[in-house]
């Protein structure tokens, strides 16, 4: 449904998109993963037809997004990052307005269709000036699957919205994804865990990492990090008793706690209750540490030649 | 064509609803009313009553409403956003700016239609030289829209409203004063071609004074055409940068 084969898009001298390939395949939701300025937004405007590629090229449904836009833009529905809107018109005319601009056969069920899908129905007839961030992202939701696109592009979806919105419209980009393509960005890894069928890691306008979010992890997690908080102990003593233990790579106090690096494959915490136990001392919290997108960059950083 | 069509629906819509819009019908009224008035007062015992006063008046007064009634069309949907997301609707770029351009020569069109009740009231007291108010319109009407299209090109150029109102003032005040520098200057083949560029030039002598000339009606409508041009490279050049 999305072919996108070395995508490049120079502003300048500066390549914020660099020689980009991947697919998205109808029913999925891909998610593109990497911090700011990595070249998120960039990508999703040459998707869009907003903007030409400096170089290789797109295709949405067969259709080149430069060469053939009009018909790209006929089957894409896409959220900017800023949520665009128009502050003066209603909730309900503001949807109608893309509806018949992108073509919609039956306009009116469309509309009531999109604004039950977001749960604005009833606000329908609420000035757009008047809708609290949250509301506006979900109108922006709206307006982007009113016209029931092959292709919906979404461009950081939950950024500044409180806990509950952004489950909510997390909820929706899932449910979307049953019989849409949703290509969805983001800088939050649970997120894109959470959301996405496929996760694309893009940094400095590279694809960095692919695949489905569990092998993924497998593949940018080289190892487990695990945090230890003990009673009152030895460390000296706490040092070695971990060091014997077959598995654990790198250890490092933290206060009363200690990190833990351990290779992958091994799961040492029945090892370390026991033996803690053992030597009588208190354990009072074990936990793994969940990785940052830092993080992951640092490891694959580390692992292949992009700096 | 479709596309068009629903930008202007949009556009004309704003226009008969936002506040500002009521605001500059308002001024336009009561000011075009005092220039009635004042001209119809002169008419009791110093000259003739003039059935052009009000397009004679406009043909200065666009330099201000021009760029009030034009300002928001395009920067406001730069600097919020939308723009982006015309540019990635299935219009073209050339539909967005005909859209924006008819709609407020439309809304325009309205406002002097209003102004038509002057003449009534005219013709109800004395009998004018009707010919010679229906070419005013005319010619103010062209005007207008020339204006308008210059207005529009300076709202592409900027996400500032003020900023985008500040220059069409400046640059429509530069083309109206083309007249009377074209009136000053010495050198004749000079003065004739700032006279030809001139708004006021291709108004105050011929339509302003009961004249359909075809050469003015070229003047204002490649004006338009130029401007509009223009305003739709600008829109555009969005998408390179
Ligand atoms: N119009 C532009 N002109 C020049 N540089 C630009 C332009 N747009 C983006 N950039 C640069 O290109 C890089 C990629 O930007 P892009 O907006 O695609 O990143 P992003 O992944 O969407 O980031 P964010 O998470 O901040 O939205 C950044 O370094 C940015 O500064
Ligand atoms: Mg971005």
């Amino acid at each position: 449904m999305i072919e996108v084969r070395n995508l490049t898009k120079y502003y300048g001298n500066f390549a914020a998109v660099n020689d980009v390939s991947f697919d998205a395949h109808s029913g999925e939701i891909v998610g593109l993963l990497g911090p700011n300025g990595a070249g998120k937004t960039s990508t999703m405007r040459m998707l869009t037809g907003f903007m030409p590629p400096s170089g290789g090229y797109a295709k949405v449904a067969g259709y080149d997004t430069f060469k053939e836009s009009i018909e790209v833009r006929r089957r894409v529905g896409y959220l900017p990052e800023n949520v665009p809107v128009y502050p003066d018109m209603t909730v309900r005319d503001y949807v109608m307005f893309w509806a018949k601009l992108r073509r919609v056969a039956k306009p009116k069920q469309q509309v009531d269709a999109a604004l039950e899908r977001v749960q604005l129905t009833d606000r329908r007839n609420t000035l757009v000036r008047n809708l609290s961030k949250g509301l506006k992202q979900r109108l922006g939701l709206a307006q982007a699957l009113v016209h029931n696109p092959e292709v919906i592009i979404l461009d950081e979806p939950t950024i500044g919205i409180d806990p509950q919105q952004v489950i909510e419209v997390r909820n929706t980009v899932k449910e979307l994804g049953q019989d849409h393509t949703v290509l969805f960005s983001t800088h939050i890894l649970a997120e894109a865990e959470q959301v996405c069928d496929r996760i694309l890691i893009i940094n400095n306008g590279h694809i960095v990492a692919s695949g489905e979010p569990a092998a993924l992890r497998q593949q940018i997690q080289p190892g487990v990090q695990l945090y230890i908080l003990l009673g009152k102990h030895t460390p000296g003593k706490v040092q070695q008793l971990f060091k014997a233990i077959e598995g654990v790579k790198h250890i490092e106090q933290q206060g009363d706690g200690y990190v833990l690096d351990v290779e992958p494959g091994h799961d040492v915490r029945a090892d370390i209750a026991t033996q803690i136990v053992e030597a009588g001392y208190a354990l009072l919290e074990m936990r793994p540490l969940a990785m940052t997108l830092e993080d992951i960059f640092l490891n694959i950083i580390s692992d292949k030649d992009y700096a | 064509m479709r596309g068009t069509w629903l930008i202007f629906q949009r556009e004309t819509k704003q226009y008969f609803t936002s506040p500002l819009a009521y605001l500059i019908a308002f001024a336009f009224l009561i000011i075009t009313g005092l220039i009635f008035n004042n001209d119809l007062t002169l008419s009791v015992d110093v000259k003739p009553a003039n059935p052009a006063a009000v397009p004679n008046f406009l043909s200065f007064g666009m330099i201000f409403f021009a760029p009030i009634l034009t300002m928001r069309l395009l920067a406001e949907e730069s600097r919020e956003g939308t723009l982006e997301l015309l540019l990635t609707a299935p219009v073209r770029d050339n539909d967005i700016v005909f859209g924006k351009f008819l709609s407020a020569w439309f809304y325009y069109s309205v406002l002097l239609a209003l102004t038509f009740s002057y003449q009534f009231i005219l013709i109800s007291i004395t009998s004018p030289d009707l010919g010679h108010a229906i070419s005013a319109y005319i010619g103010i009407w062209l005007y207008g829209g020339a204006t308008i299209a210059v207005g529009l090109l300076f709202s592409s150029l900027t996400e500032n409203q003020v900023v985008a109102a500040f220059l069409s003032g400046t640059t429509l005040l530069f083309l109206w004063l083309g007249n009377i520098a074209g009136q000053v200057i010495t050198d004749i083949e000079m003065a004739r071609i700032v006279r030809t560029l001139s708004l006021q030039g291709h108004f105050a002598t011929s339509f302003g004074q009961g004249l359909v000339r075809a050469e003015d009606i070229v003047y204002y409508a490649g004006l338009m055409a130029v401007m509009l041009f223009i305003t739709i490279r600008i829109v555009e050049s969005h998408r390179w940068r």
